[in-house]
């Protein structure tokens, strides 16, 4: 894949199946240009862009918070808004604000409520699902009295406790310490090993990277582009040769080898000089005759690596005007 | 059901967090203590066993079952309930709105399965809750005074329970309107305030241009009835004053008809606030029980309205009778169309809002 193209996918068993969704704040801030969403069931889907990419618009639009100017598709199989899809889906916005004065045990229990759960049932969820976010020894204490990371805890906590098959989840490690942050992700994998679908809406790159098989990428209320990281970084992938010395000349002639001088520290203050030489394409093959050259001209191979673009070079690359050079503006299209 | 559960029972957590609720209810007690503290006797009125004397007052003009059921109608129901309790009730739930529409919290309960029409609504059914409360320990309180006191255990006292959340719900409705355009719990606080002074305002002055054209009324049939006396007949000179009289009243008469009309029609499709409070006058108090005010305690109302040769106990009776001749329909009814009208506005401000 040469180009950050939206991707429609084939598939069809989607827990998000959106097409076409447009918003419009006013008349001049256009939210949402045509945003087309698919994510599989039973997978962790990564969605991101700048700020006011349309992220959590689009996030909004599916919660029903957010009237959408146009909308086609369906959300676990039903019209956006459903109260029987809704009463499935557990939700964790981004900035939320629980009543401080209930305990994290009220928080969860209402929450289950407003769901339609039973009583004996949210009661039973509550208790194990605080136990399992950690939040067991504080369920009984008010949420004035909590951190923001155990506010982040509690909130996952509510939001399954209607046993949702969709999860929806607005930088659910906002505030939340490194450590914190592995729990939750691995609560992440957890949850899609019990067969639940995630879908994540997240700035940190590489809590995106770690855990999401899928990825979407929005810039200016558009889709820019969806699919495996594998699919978006498969433009980029090439094998990198590392060789003692300068570059050999006849590589000044072979337009597919990009060359970068680098350096290799061997003792202090003592620097090796090497050359990096990148050659595009994926096939191994390829490389094969020029290290038979290189070795032939008795040049010392110092590495020999496939190396893909990053999540983080991706984004960087979706964000770039590719006609300027230069980064998007924030914020939506006007 | 299991929702609208929910939500009043968390509506009750949050105004048990309050401290201005309990202070509130405790504050009622004090005055329901207070007025446990009056008494009646031969001679007059009695606080905490010291009498003063009073000829209106007192177990001979006026039975103690009387006298404390007047005692919870104006001074508790319309002075307490109906103006201190009110303004705290306000400061305590103006908030509610603005917080149930507030970033990260309106997120969360729009995301579950229940419409927004049905989610404002109950929360706001939530805010009349806090008066219902305050009205109930009132009455309740006061149901007990009574029947210790005044040796009547009179059931009706908690009619004040529904009229008083119903007058509460006027100023509530304008208080969510505000807090669904606004945001802001201030906006709503200050802006319901003037709304409500504004409504009291206008059911004063349609009561004392109601007050004022029944006198004029009352003063032209005096004269006339005067004039046509042929028992004892006017002198020359008292009849052209008498005649000078007249035609002043006539004179005046359509300014107060048309004025009052006015008033009247404006009042119509606003809530009654005064009018709904004095309802509980109008059923608890039988008139007829209550003593006959002496001349001078009218004299001044009177003297305002010009009238000259009608007795205040029959311009008193005569503008009760008016105030009574209002249904319950109109009083209650108009009132809760205007709510209506505020709330279907705010539920569709809210409903059709992006958050």
């Amino acid at each position: 894949m040469t180009s950050l193209e939206p991707l429609i996918c084939a598939a069809d068993d989607f827990a998000v199946d959106l097409t076409d969704v447009r918003k419009t704040y006013g008349r001049k801030i256009c939210a949402l240009q045509g945003v087309n969403l698919q994510v599989r069931s039973g997978e962790i889907f990564g969605l991101l862009g700048p700020n006011g990419a349309g992220k959590s618009t689009l996030v909004k639009i599916m919660m029903t918070i957010v009237r959408a100017d146009r909308a086609h598709g369906k959300v676990l199989n039903r019209s956006v808004g459903d109260p029987v899809a809704l009463a499935r889906i557990g939700y964790l916005p981004e900035h939320h604000r629980f009543p401080t004065y209930l305990t994290g045990r009220q928080v969860v229990e209402f929450s289950g409520a407003m769901s339609n759960v039973n009583r004996p049932t949210r009661k039973k969820r509550a208790s194990e699902l605080l136990d399992r976010v950690g939040m067991g020894g504080w369920k009984d204490r008010p949420l004035s009295s909590y951190s923001k990371g155990m506010r982040q805890r509690t909130g996952l906590a509510a939001a399954l406790v209607n046993d949702p098959q969709l999860v929806v989840l607005d930088e659910p490690t906002d505030g939340v310490d490194p450590v914190g942050r592995r729990e939750i992700r691995d609560l992440l994998v957890g949850f899609r090993d019990e067969g639940r679908t995630v879908l994540l809406n997240s700035h940190l790159l590489s809590e995106i990277e770690t855990v999401c098989s899928r990825v979407a990428i929005m810039v200016q209320g558009r889709m820019v582009a969806q699919g495996t990281i594998d699919e978006l970084t498969a433009s980029s992938r090439r094998y990198e040769i590392v060789v003692e010395g300068p570059a050999p000349a006849w590589c000044h002639e072979c337009a597919t080898i990009q060359m970068i001088p680098a350096g290799q520290l061997l003792a202090a203050g003592v620097m090796q000089e090497s050359t990096r030489l990148i050659f595009l394409g994926i096939d191994a093959q390829r490389a094969q005759p020029i290290l038979d050259r290189l070795r032939s001209e008795l040049r010392t191979v110092v590495a020999v690596q496939t190396v893909r673009e990053s999540l983080e070079d991706l984004f960087m690359r979706a964000v770039t005007d590719p006609t300027t050079g230069l980064i998007f503006r924030p914020g939506a299209a006007t | 059901m299991m929702q609208t559960i929910a939500i009043f029972v968390a509506a009750y957590r949050e105004l048990s967090a309050r401290r201005l609720f309990w202070l509130a209810l405790a504050i009622t007690l004090v005055v329901v203590a207070l007025f446990a503290c009056l008494g009646i006797n031969e001679t007059g009125v009695s606080f905490l066993g010291r009498t003063f004397e009073n000829p209106v007052f007192n177990t001979v003009t006026t039975s103690p079952e009387t006298f404390y059921k007047q005692l919870f109608v104006t001074l508790g129901v319309e002075w307490w309930l109906g103006l201190i309790s009110t303004l705290l009730a306000l400061v305590t739930t103006c908030g509610i709105v603005p917080d149930l529409v507030a970033p990260g919290s309106i997120d969360l309960l729009l995301a579950k399965p229940i419409s927004r029409a049905r989610l404002f609504l109950t929360k706001y059914a939530t805010g009349l809750l806090f008066a219902a409360l305050q009205v109930f320990v009132f009455s309740a309180a006061s149901f007990v005074v009574i029947g210790i006191r005044g040796g009547a255990w009179e059931l009706s006292l908690f009619t004040a329970v529904p009229i008083v959340t119903i007058f509460y719900s006027f100023l509530f409705s304008i208080c969510a309107l505000v807090g669904v355009i606004t945001r802001s719990s201030v906006a709503s606080l200050i802006l319901t305030l003037l709304a409500w002074a504004v409504i009291f305002t206008l059911n004063f002055s349609e009561s004392m241009v109601s007050g004022g054209r029944i006198a004029n009324d009352l003063e032209g049939k005096a004269i006339e009835a005067a004039l046509a006396n042929t028992e004892n007949p006017p002198d020359e000179e008292a009849s052209e004053e008498l005649l000078s009289d007249l035609e002043r009243v006539k004179e005046h008469a359509p300014n107060w008809k048309s004025v009052h009309q006015w008033l009247y029609a404006t009042k119509t499709c606003l809530p009654k606030t005064t009018d709904t409070l004095g309802l509980l006058d109008r059923w608890l108090i039988d008139s007829s029980a209550m003593p006959e005010r002496a001349e001078e305690s009218t004299r001044g109302l009177r003297r305002s309205f010009g009238s000259r040769r009608v007795k205040g106990s029959s311009l008193d009776k005569a503008i009760r009778d008016e105030q009574d001749s209002h249904s319950v329909w109109w009083v209650l009814g108009t009132s809760l169309l205007f709510e209506a009208c505020v709330l279907a506005l705010a539920t569709l401000i809210f409903s059709r809002r992006d958050y």
